[in-house]
């Protein structure tokens, strides 16, 4: 009974965060200065000189768009076609649906991002731990070396990584998703250079995720070591892998909620590395869907990445009330 | 026991992070030119490799291309491309459909091509053609050899539907030159006849369009026209979105494989053009990559994944100098290429203060134009002293229409802050509350001056037009908005100085360039996308304008023009900050050679071997040994 209204409340809030974060959503990109219009007739009318057939183009694609339409009547259809899974068609890659833009990319982006972020966690964690437990080389020597590379922009470590893996020792190549000369096939040689393109995309991300969360990890389990229950534990006889077990699990939950954000918002994080190795994905598809107007491409990334912070939240809180029965007790009074 | 731990630890955090790195990573191409040999073994390795992969599956969407029969792209291709369909205006499919003044014929051909070298127009599709006396029918004659790409012959039947689709479906190519053609007409079955559209006086409206549609735009097959019709029922609007993904076409590529990464060509074999240029175009596949930014194609330009570079290389000279890359480009030294464009500063003459002559060309006469190109530009450009100011670009043929001696008492080569101070104090245009800045009717002259974001070579252009502004006291202030704020601003003249590209080389240049500098007709846009942004108005101008296209003696056109330059360089609606090449074209030869170069004589323009008569490039590669 008390699982089943702790979380009817949370799916509730988060039902009315998801609606608030629709409308917010579909209105805010359209606030944006700037015609949407502009950069598809910009070059539909290259070269024209009839100043009528050139204001013809320029309301023929207004009117496809559908922006002279009050925004409310705009909302509906958007709204409308969202329910059916339908986002419409892209301004900018007009008639590309937004539904094949983002088919195309976003499994690159997961595929980069979702194993580079857990492998950072998980090392991240390790490492914290370790530290904390430990100290010696790992606390003196290893952790700070990620904590300089965490502290290092995601722009500057990508172009560090590009300038001496892929330029200086030629040990990666520099861009895109697979080699420059392949065609896609089910063969070992299009694998392997997918694996190679992937290396520096993948820690680049990697490698600034480490510190961050190593640094979070010690200081909760050096929090954890000094508690009462270790030393007791200590005094007991009981064995040392055994006791970094315990403050393993107390010192996981903040970090549980770093990950789900991370996650979360990874489609956002993984613009650098998309931009500076020419990898494909969802992040420079926002990034140019924003550059150019493109409201419906827009609209459908930000609503994706709402959909995956709130999922990921959710996903959070509900696991802790398994995880620490002491939150769901807590969130009930 | 804890210290063994430390060390197992300690060896698997790190070891495993060192070697997944190392080992995930495989030894790339060589990333520079010094080492050919190894390249040219690599290349013969490559190609001997994928051989025996090629002959299994040669149709199969699988394997490599080999690189040595590939020749590779960069900054011509932006983004996933969208379809195949000359009748879209958004294809985004620039290597296959690109519909301009010098279009680009690997996949679609046009009539004719045009060539920026000589101002000349070569025969394609199409054979010869002629005007009649009074301008109003242009015959053109086809090539009997010219084929579809399903064998079919190219008719005149053909050139006409094409017209008649572009005119029904409104295209935007179609609802321009339905204004200027009023008929495409097969006499037989190799001459058709366009008949220009005539005035209330039966004066044709302007036969410079007529031919301009001519190298310009894609002759599309009649019979495969018709079948996209019927699946779409005649409806424009799904005519034109339609991806044609199994497109006709006469040009000697055809699609191979594409996707959000790259786009492949593969060279028809059966290629009909084997008639006119005696052979098949050297290289069996083109490819280009699409690239996220112009460092990542210049990386892989520099490390010999690309032949042909079409972005600005800043100081591009160095790749040889000092990298000694084999990297080279139209002319060993500057200005390196053709500039064919001159990027161009233009005032919003409805603006206070803009509106005044002498304020406009005293902005002008003060910025430092040698610092622009030497900067900005690395030298790409020839300077204004070099070639002297006027509505031309610096090519020899539109040279060839202006008188420069009758222009010399307007010229003005730059950095010349003293002049322009002297010109405003006359004007009376001065300083009066101290504070630094000159005012007229006791209002500062402030102005913002913009261009799109990230368009670095601009944003520095306009830096220095900004810093001579400060040096005769008018407030400039650089404004970088990006791309879609700022088309909206020029477009709707919410802006004081804006810079953007005149139109550049084509069969109906400089007419084209004159009129984005000072037509009358776009000052009334609405919306203008075509030229004379800042909506300057000059009748005696526009009357040139209008008798240019209708006339032929060329003497009489010099005159027309020379009179044109002098109203532009006294009245200065907008001034050219530099010249430009209209496509950039640097070459890596070390994969092929063989790449047109100025005075090698074959008259190849530097357009990528793609574009206009510049095609004629992909005949002459051979394979570096």
């Amino acid at each position: 009974m008390g699982y089943k209204k702790y979380y009817t409340n949370k799916i509730i809030w988060y039902l009315i965060t998801l609606v608030i974060a629709v409308v917010l959503n579909f209105i805010l990109p359209r606030l944006m200065p700037g015609d949407p219009v502009s950069a598809i007739a910009a070059r539909a009318v290259d070269g024209m000189t009839d100043s009528t057939a050139i204001q013809a183009v320029y309301e023929d694609y207004a009117e496809k768009f559908g922006v002279n339409l009050p925004m409310s009547t705009q909302f509906l259809i958007f709204i409308k076609n969202a329910l059916r899974g339908d986002f419409g068609v892209s301004f900018s890659q007009y008639p590309r649906t937004v539904g094949n833009i983002i088919a195309s990319s976003v499994w690159w982006t997961v595929c980069l991002q979702l194993p580079a972020i857990l492998l950072g966690w998980i090392l991240g964690n390790v490492l914290g731990a370790v530290s904390a437990y430990k100290k010696g080389i790992f606390d003196k020597g290893v952790l700070p070396v990620f904590l300089f590379m965490s502290n290092v922009p995601a722009f500057g470590m990508a172009t560090v990584l590009l300038y001496v893996f892929s330029l200086k020792l030629g040990l990666a190549p520099s861009s895109g998703g697979y080699g420059f000369d392949l065609i896609p096939s089910a063969s070992i040689t299009f694998f392997r250079s997918v694996l190679a393109h992937y290396q520096l995309p993948f820690w680049s991300v990697v490698l600034i995720t480490v510190g961050g969360q190593a640094i979070g990890m010690r200081s909760m389990s050096i929090y954890e070591l000094n508690a009462d229950y270790v030393k007791y534990s200590r005094f007991m006889g009981i064995k040392d892998r055994k006791i970094v077990g315990y403050v393993f699990r107390n010192a996981m939950l903040p970090q549980i909620t770093g990950l789900a954000m991370s996650i979360g918002t990874m489609i956002g994080g993984a613009l650098v590395a998309e931009i500076i190795f020419s990898y494909p994905g969802l992040g420079t598809t926002l990034l140019a869907a924003v550059k150019g107007r493109d409201y419906p491409l827009i609209s459908a990334c930000t609503l994706i990445i709402t959909i995956m912070v709130l999922l990921a939240n959710l996903f959070v809180e509900l696991i802790y009330g398994v995880i620490d029965p002491r939150i769901k007790a807590a969130q009930q009074d | 026991m804890r210290k063994r731990l430390n060390k197992w630890t300690a060896l698997v955090t790190v070891g495993a992070m060192t070697m997944t790195l190392l080992s995930g990573c495989q030894k790339a191409a060589p990333t520079d030119g010094t080492g050919q040999t190894s390249k040219a073994e690599e290349t013969t390795q490559t190609a001997a490799q994928t051989t025996t992969a090629e002959e299994k599956k040669d149709s199969a969407d699988a394997g490599s291309t080999p690189r040595n029969e590939t020749l590779y792209f960069n900054g011509q291709q932006w983004g996933t491309i969208n379809d195949w369909n000359p009748l879209s205006s958004n294809s985004n499919n620039a290597m296959a459909i690109t519909q301009q003044d010098n279009a680009r014929v690997i996949v679609y051909e046009t009539l004719f091509m045009y060539n920026m070298l000589d101002g000349k127009l070569y025969g394609l599709l199409g054979k010869d053609y002629s005007w009649n006396d009074g301008q109003t029918e242009l015959t053109i004659t086809l090539n009997p050899d010219a084929k579809w790409s399903d064998q079919t012959p190219v008719t005149a039947q053909d050139v006409a539907y094409t017209f008649d689709c572009h005119k029904k479906y409104a295209t935007a190519q179609g609802s321009d030159y339905s204004n200027y053609i009023d008929s495409v007409v097969a006499k037989d079955d190799h001459t058709v006849i366009f008949k220009a559209k005539l005035d209330d006086k039966g004066l044709p409206v302007n036969p410079l369009k007529v031919v301009e549609y001519v190298p310009k735009i894609y002759v599309m097959q009649k019979a495969y026209l018709q079948k996209v019709e019927q699946r779409n029922g005649n409806d424009a609007d799904k005519i034109k979105q339609d991806r044609m993904d199994d497109f006709v076409a006469s040009g000697p590529y055809k699609s191979y494989y594409n996707d959000d990464q790259k786009v492949v060509f593969v060279r028809d074999d059966n290629y009909w053009g084997k008639a006119l240029w005696g052979k098949l175009p050297a290289p069996k596949y083109i490819t280009h990559v699409i690239y996220e930014n112009n460092a990542a194609g210049d990386t892989a330009f520099k490390s010999g994944e690309v032949d042909v570079s079409q972005q600005f290389i800043t100081n591009v000279q160095k790749l040889w100098e000092e990298d000694g890359l084999p990297i080279s480009t139209y002319i060993d030294e500057a200005p390196y290429g053709v500039c064919a464009t001159m990027p161009t500063a233009f005032f919003n003459v409805e603006k206070p203060g803009l509106d005044r002559k002498e304020v406009r060309k005293a902005i002008a006469m003060a910025v430092d134009y040698d610092q622009i190109i030497a900067s900005a530009m690395s030298n790409q450009s020839p300077s204004f002293k070099d070639v002297p100011r006027s509505i031309m670009n610096p090519t020899s043929g539109e040279q060839a229409l202006v008188n420069q001696d009758a222009l010399k008492d307007y010229q003005f080569t730059g950095n010349d802050v003293e002049g322009a101070k002297a010109l405003l104090d006359k004007a009376g245009i001065v300083d009066k509350d101290g504070d630094g800045i000159r005012e007229i009717d006791g209002k500062n002259l402030n102005f913002k001056a913009e261009c799109p974001d990230g368009w670095t070579d601009w944003n520095a252009s306009l830096e220095i037009v900004a810093a001579a502004g400060s040096k005769i006291g008018i407030g400039i202030e650089t404004y970088f908005p990006d791309a879609n704020t700022f088309y909206d601003d020029m477009t709707t003249r919410k802006f004081d100085i804006c810079m953007w590209n005149p139109p550049a080389a084509s069969v109906a240049n400089p007419w084209g360039r004159a009129m984005a500098f000072m037509s009358t007709d776009y000052a009334g846009l609405k919306v203008n996308w075509t030229g004379n942004y800042g909506g300057y108005i000059n009748e005696d101008a526009n009357n040139l304008l209008k008798k240019i296209p209708l006339e032929t003696n060329k003497d009489t056109l010099k005159e027309y023009y020379t009179e044109l330059s002098r109203i532009y360089l006294d009245e200065v609606p907008s001034f050219s900050l530099m010249y430009r090449p209209m496509l950039f074209h640097a070459v890596n030869e070390s994969v092929w050679t063989g790449f047109p170069q100025l005075d090698d004589g074959d008259n190849i323009p530097p357009t990528d071997c793609t574009d206009g008569y510049g095609i004629a490039a992909l005949y002459n590669l051979v394979n570096v040994k």
